[in-house]
């Protein structure tokens, strides 16, 4: 079953589904309209992620995937998050930083929270939970 | 002529490779047409190329045949003449074909995918060395969108999640199509025990070890090709990588007969 059926086909309940897309905007593109209640587009401050980005939130406005919410991810400066900021300036940005416990952690295949509970990219990782729970009702 | 495409999770810097790969190739006074089959602009970027986004027009292509494909080229444009006609000219000479850019984004690319499967299927062997990069992922190159190369490079960071993928991806070379050669590129390497890891986990050769480098990621903020920024040991690698496949594959077996540079 693809990601897309998946998506349109499993009945409200109050368990919180977590979907983790293919690289691009192809699931996007098929994922019939209304599918879920919150969209994030994870950017990273190049211009070639932030186009990919762009595309996104606008195949996800045009499809009614509910509340769109950029996460600007690796973000090493105020540069990185000020690129990131203007290219979605009608959009909520929750920045991440970039952090090594995240490499560290892709190295050994291992969760960062595992490493490292309290590493800044894992802390804003957790506010953007708590920010989504809020909003959302859940 | 080679025809080589590149593979691997999203991320992975695939686009960054090949596009790098792309250029040294031309620089050795090869032709080269890079091909992006993602709809979305990569290895633009990484080729120095500006992102263009018109749409190719529709009447391109018309219904095909009852039995055949649902949409082929219309009479009087075969794949030498679409590559002419579509294919923007970058640094170095190269040829830049994107899918993506055949009909626009957000519509139906149906038509464009029958389109691309027919000119990468039909265009003259002689002509090019074709360097491709495809979407993150696996599923097009599960869906044979590589049809047209002789060797797949899967490009693999040495992180558990890149690894898996490559460990997918590897299967192509049981498919009845798949490239004669399935070789592996380790990139964002920093110790040897990065590339043990990989070619541990894969049953494939490691033909080229590509460093970690900061320059890469610079570049990538500058929307610049990693040749046109500080080019170091990453681009010193990919040299060596175009060096093995011009030391594997004969280059030189027909002259170029269409479009050369």
């Amino acid at each position: 079953m693809s990601a897309e059926q998946l998506l349109s086909s499993v009945p409200e309940s109050d368990t919180v589904i977590v979907a983790d897309l293919e690289a691009g905007i192809g699931t996007l593109t098929r994922l019939p309209e209304g599918s879920v209640d919150t969209t994030l587009v994870i950017v990273e401050p190049t211009p070639r992620s932030i186009d990919v980005g762009q595309r996104a939130v606008l195949v996800a406005s045009e499809r009614q995937q509910g509340r769109i919410t950029v996460v600007a991810n690796k973000v090493a400066d105020g540069d990185d998050e000020a690129r990131v900021r203007a290219a979605f300036n009608d959009h909520d940005v929750v920045i991440v930083p970039v952090d090594p416990v995240v490499t560290a952690a892709d190295r050994k295949g291992a969760s960062p929270m595992d490493v490292d509970p309290e590493a800044p990219a894992v802390n804003a990782i957790a506010g953007l939970a708590s920010l989504l729970a809020e909003t959302t009702g859940t | 002529m080679i025809r080589i495409a590149f593979a691997g999770k999203g991320g992975s810097g695939k686009s960054s490779v090949s596009g790098t790969f792309a250029r040294l190739l031309a620089r050795r006074d090869r032709p080269v047409l890079a091909v992006d089959s993602d709809p979305l602009p990569g290895m633009a970027y990484s080729l120095g190329i500006a992102v263009d986004d018109h749409p190719t027009p529709d009447d391109v292509v018309i219904e095909g045949p009852e039995g055949g494909p649902r949409w082929v080229l219309r009479p009087g444009l075969d794949a030498a003449g679409f590559i002419e006609t579509y294919a923007s000219s970058g640094p170095d000479h190269v040829q830049y074909l994107q899918f993506g850019n055949t009909w626009g984004h957000f519509q139906t690319l149906q038509r464009g995918q029958h389109a691309w499967s027919q000119v990468v299927r039909e265009m003259d062997p002689a002509a090019w060395n074709v360097v491709g990069d495809l979407p993150g992922g696996t599923r097009q190159a599960m869906f044979g969108w590589a049809k047209y190369a002789d060797v797949l490079a899967l490009v693999v960071e040495p992180t558990a999640k890149s690894i898996h993928v490559a460990r997918r991806l590897q299967n192509i070379s049981k498919a009845e199509w798949a490239p004669s050669w399935v070789v592996v590129v380790a990139n964002r390497v920093e110790e040897d025990s990065d590339v043990e890891q990989i070619s541990e986990a894969l049953e494939r050769p490691v033909i080229g070890v590509v460093p970690n480098d900061a320059a890469v990621t610079e570049a990538d903020k500058l929307a610049l090709s990693p040749l046109d920024h500080r080019p170091g040991p990453f681009v010193d690698a990919v040299e060596q990588l175009v060096g093995v496949v011009e030391a594997t594959y004969d280059l030189d077996i027909q002259t170029p007969t269409n479009g050369t540079p």
